[in-house]
């Protein structure tokens, strides 16, 4: 007779010393795993739970400014700074990080309205429409060495924003008309228009170096290659488009926030209907930024609130308000596409992280793949009803929440009077529109 | 989730469930084979020649390593009929005597943990919590107490009155009950909050088991019903007939799918929980449904590999069955009658308790071989803490527990209630307002203040006729895409599909085989 009985040693189940780690057994077979289902979706419950628990967006503010900001320009190459432009001619100089003012120039006697940075050089312009001049300031060593701007230029026309090429040095102002500016000439080397009305921004494509994209006063969106003396298109938009930013991975795809509260993005390959339509804000959008990734968006709106938006994804996947922010006229992505700095009407520059429940500093290799399996667990069981609704929900104040009901009200009112019309008159008279067709009055080219 | 034999893929539904049933048991397949070749340790077990005897004790002693002797005692104590169970990791065993003897040691170094005497009759009992925090649930004769590790009382849980059993549901943190007055009760020992509590009608529950794996209660009726309770239900979910007679004796195996019931005529059958039907066993080789027991008494114990050990020559001995067999692997004399067996977890070891006190023996091949995780005799206190807190936060809802059958789980899609909302909306069309109730006119009223209430009476008759008539064209409108001839009698538009199926004379859609195809209309 041969008996084996099943005895084990402890020292295959005992670490060897106390500087290692734990011994933990392995048996993946089923059988000792039952309700290895429910057991999944409780995790992802949990996660959706502890997302929800560590959520806590808000990093600071900025210190009070004084006045009202039009304009936040975050650095080029260094992750730390940013440019705000204030209302009253005021240009300050902020280290991100510890949420302090490094300078501060009265650089114009009006309102600030264009700022950038040059790409290569510590060289930053602004413009203002008040005394019509552009100008030039050198940044050494974190300090402005001089006061006084490295050289000024003064317009003929009220300049309403600026932008600089990526690489060459041409900068675009846009005022009454778009122009292109080489530094090193004084006349403008290019000028576009389409219509009498003004220009509010205009871009450079980071990738297609001959192409600029602007919108007009008059709700339009122009597609503009500088080696061509006309616009290539216009789009003609129901509402006003306050801003518009380029995809920086994508060549084809800009963005523009709009006066209908909505943001559009666009394909410029395809411009007769907007490629996604982002809603969700309930007053108008002021200011767009891509993520450096092109796959987020930001948005800042006339409803106090910042919107954080998946590119391609028409809700927004994340909404961040404060009690003391006001209107809010600038939102921008940091370089690393973890932060956000906003600049709102209360004369405040805030920084927010995009994303919310992200421990900001070193994870060990145990917390990232925590990390990483929450965020497998919540995807997996991203429709499961319960997760769903906590993943999705945000609390707002209670002026925002009804003014989103308010708008699904209204929104709802407008289906049923179609449905009501299409019943009424039938689907040759009245078709069905999708969503993406309804905002383009026309293209012209 | 099923394991569908190859021969069941004929009874799927459609080839897109064979596909998924196949590909499940193919995952399955891989993973008992990565299983196997990372194992540590191989299972045990006895090969004998054949015409051997079962080994005795002492010659199983013999042949196996000095290592095993901690596995083979007997302790005569002198109060009364004990029960005994082991903790989920199999280190710590206790007992309780109905003479009020409770106490709790660790077998292997034989330490005694703690030893009282509480002078009322105890009944049952459970270790409760997990191993780092161990405590002992003690069904007394009139209230459960809870012990710690130290012998201290804890808790006295008055809501579980008379209980004759308690069960532990590691996965949910629940302490369920059965008790005499035919009362089931399930409650959260780390909130401390009643999950269920109710009478189930059904007599005394003096015959119960815990289906592990999905955490329900199987209880035997006199009347040779299974019953299978869940603490959302307060009635059995599931009921079958598993015996001619009353069901004596029912047990399920630590893990998997199979229920032993022992019956009133001695015979002991195998059901698959998940089917509800027989698995047949093997009786001197040949497949059986049944084997005979002779002079069992009613206590039945299963191992994690399917051994199944019950009290013979009516508690004298015991004997310890083959998974599905009946040709006794081994057998032992008890000192006093037989009262309760208990196989240890991860161990190749069987206690029982007897009216003399309590004894273990060595079973080779009862125990799995390897456990996962740090629920085994020898992990450590810091893996059993930081597993208690695992254990905490994956703790599942008291709604996961639900009888494989029944099925459900939280992938299954939820077609109840999409054939409820299906029905809901064939209901609403199907409920039309009558000629009368739309050609209605409200009454008239005169006198003092009839023009105010004349005016609201007739507005809100005008709000419900414009209900009337949206409900009208939602029901045209749903005919008409349901394809239905009647939504062009009734003046309903068709739509574009309706047409086509109506153009090509058919009325109704081909059968899909599922559960939709009740909501086809018939043609008449």
């Amino acid at each position: 007779m041969k008996v084996k009985l099943l005895l084990r040693n402890p020292q295959d189940y005992l670490r060897e010393t106390a500087d290692d780690i734990h011994k933990l057994a392995r048996n993946p077979a089923p059988e000792l795993h039952p309700m290895s289902a429910e057991t999944e979706y409780v995790r992802a419950l949990n996660a959706a739970k502890l997302e929800r628990v560590f959520a806590k967006p808000f990093l600071g503010c900025f210190g009070d400014q004084g006045d009202q900001l039009s304009r936040v320009c975050m650095h080029p190459r260094a992750l730390s700074l940013c440019l705000s432009g204030c209302v009253d001619g005021r240009v300050a100089f902020w280290n991100i990080p510890r949420r302090s003012r490094v300078l501060q120039l009265d650089a114009h006697s009006g309102c600030v309205q264009g700022l950038c940075w040059h790409p290569e050089q510590d060289l930053f312009y602004s413009c203002c429409d008040t005394d019509r001049t552009l100008k030039a300031w050198r940044v050494g060593d974190d300090l402005v060495e001089f006061s006084r701007p490295v050289s000024q230029r003064h317009l003929d026309f009220a300049p309403l924003n600026l932008d600089h090429h990526v690489s060459k040095d041409l900068f675009a102002l846009s005022g009454d008309a778009v122009y292109l500016y080489d530094s090193r000439r004084s006349d403008p080397v290019g000028q576009w228009k389409w219509g009498s009305d003004s220009v509010l921004q205009a871009r450079f494509n980071p990738t297609e170096w001959h192409l600029l994209a602007a919108v007009t006063k008059d709700n339009a969106l122009l597609l503009i290659d500088t080696r061509q003396r006309e616009p290539l298109r216009r789009i003609r938009c129901e509402f006003r488009q306050n801003a518009l930013c380029w995809n920086p991975q994508e060549p084809f795809v800009l963005a523009t926030a709009s006066d209908d509260y909505n943001l559009y993005s666009w394909d410029a390959r395809r411009l007769a209907s907007p490629a996604c339509v982002y809603r969700g804000h309930t007053n108008a959008a002021m200011d767009v930024d891509f993520a450096p990734t092109g796959r987020e968006l930001v948005s800042a709106s006339y409803d106090c609130t910042v919107r954080l938006w998946e590119s391609g994804r028409s809700q927004s996947r994340d909404v961040y308000h404060t009690k003391r922010m006001y209107r809010v006229f600038a939102a921008r992505y940091s370089l690393d596409a973890r932060f956000i700095v906003t600049a709102s009407a209360d004369f405040n520059l805030r920084l927010w992280k995009a994303r919310a429940s992200e421990k900001l500093g070193a994870l060990t290799p145990r917390e990232r793949a925590a990390v990483n399996t929450a965020e497998a667990l919540k995807q997996k069981y991203a429709h499961h009803p319960q997760v769903r609704r906590i993943v999705q929900h945000r609390h707002l104040p209670k002026r925002l929440y009804q003014a989103q009901l308010e708008m699904k009200a209204i929104r709802g009112k407008q289906r049923r009077k179609e449905v009501n019309r299409r019943e009424h008159r039938g689907e040759d008279k009245e078709p069905f529109v999708p969503e993406r067709d309804r905002h383009v009055r026309g293209v012209d080219e | 989730t099923m394991d569908v034999a190859a021969e069941d893929s004929d009874q799927m539904p459609s080839g897109f469930h064979a596909k998924a049933a196949a590909k499940a048991a193919r995952l399955r397949r891989e993973a008992a084979k990565l299983a196997s070749a990372a194992a540590l340790e191989s299972p045990g077990g006895i090969e004998s020649r054949p015409g051997e005897w079962a080994p005795t004790q002492s010659k199983l002693l013999r042949r196996v390593a000095v290592a095993a002797r901690p596995g083979h005692f007997e302790l005569s104590l002198q109060y009364g009929p004990y029960s005994v169970a082991y903790d989920t990791t199999g280190r710590l065993l206790a007992l309780c005597g109905r003479g009020g003897h409770v106490a709790a040691f660790e077998w292997r170094q034989k330490r005694l943990m703690f030893e009282s005497q509480v002078n009322e009759p105890c009944h049952a009992l459970t270790w409760v919590g997990a191993g780092s925090t161990p405590q002992l649930a003690v069904a007394h004769s009139n209230w459960t107490y809870i012990y710690d590790a130290q012998g201290l009382e804890l808790h006295c849980l008055k809501r579980l009155h008379k209980a004759n059993k308690l069960f532990w549901l590691p996965r949910h943190w629940l302490l369920a009950a059965c008790t005499d007055t035919g009362h089931l009760h399930w409650q959260d020992v780390s909130t401390g909050q009643t999950v269920a509590s109710y009478c189930g009608h059904h007599g005394p529950l003096r015959v119960s088991a815990l289906h592990p794996d999905s955490g329900c209660v199987l209880t035997g009726q006199p009347n040779g019903q299974l019953c299978i309770w869940t603490p959302l239900e307060k009635r059995p979910v599931v009921k079958i007939l598993c015996c001619p007679a009353g069901v004596r004796a029912v047990a399920t195996a630590p893990a998997g799918h199979a229920v032993y019931t022992l019956g009133g005529d001695s015979r002991l059958r195998v059901w698959d929980i998940r089917c509800l039907r027989p698995l047949s066993v093997s009786d001197n080789g040949a497949d059986a449904a049944s084997i005979r027991l002779f002079d069992a008494a009613p206590q039945l114990a299963v191992s994690q590999r399917g051994l199944l050990a019950c009290p013979v020559r009516q508690g004298a001995a015991l004997m310890v069955l083959p998974a599905g067999g009946a040709k006794p692997l081994l057998s032992h004399p008890s000192p006093g009658r037989l009262s309760d067996l208990a196989f240890c977890p991860w161990e190749d070891v069987l206690a029982f308790g007897h009216a003399r006190g309590l004894g273990s023996v060595l079973v080779p091949g009862s125990g799995e071989p390897n456990p996962d995780g740090a629920v085994h005799p020898l992990s450590g206190k810091r893996q059993r803490r930081e597993a208690e807190v695992r254990g905490l936060l994956d703790k599942l809802p008291p709604e996961t527990i639900a009888p494989p059958a029944v099925g459900g789980g939280v992938n299954a899609v939820d077609a109840e209630g999409i054939e409820e909302a299906l029905a809901r909306k064939r209901a609403a069309v199907m409920a039309l307002p009558s000629d009368e109730v739309r050609q209605f006119q409200p009454r008239r009223r005169s006198g003092k203040a009839s023009g105010e209430l004349n005016r609201k009476v007739g507005e809100r008759w005008q709000r419900r006729r414009m209900e009337l008539r949206q409900l009208l064209k939602s029901k045209k409108r749903v005919l008409a895409e349901m394809g239905d001839e009647g939504a062009d009698a009734a003046g309903g538009r068709k739509t574009k599909k309706a047409k086509k199926i109506s153009q090509s004379g058919e009325l109704t859609k081909p059968a899909t085989g599922t559960f939709l195809d009740r909501l086809i209309p018939k043609a008449d």
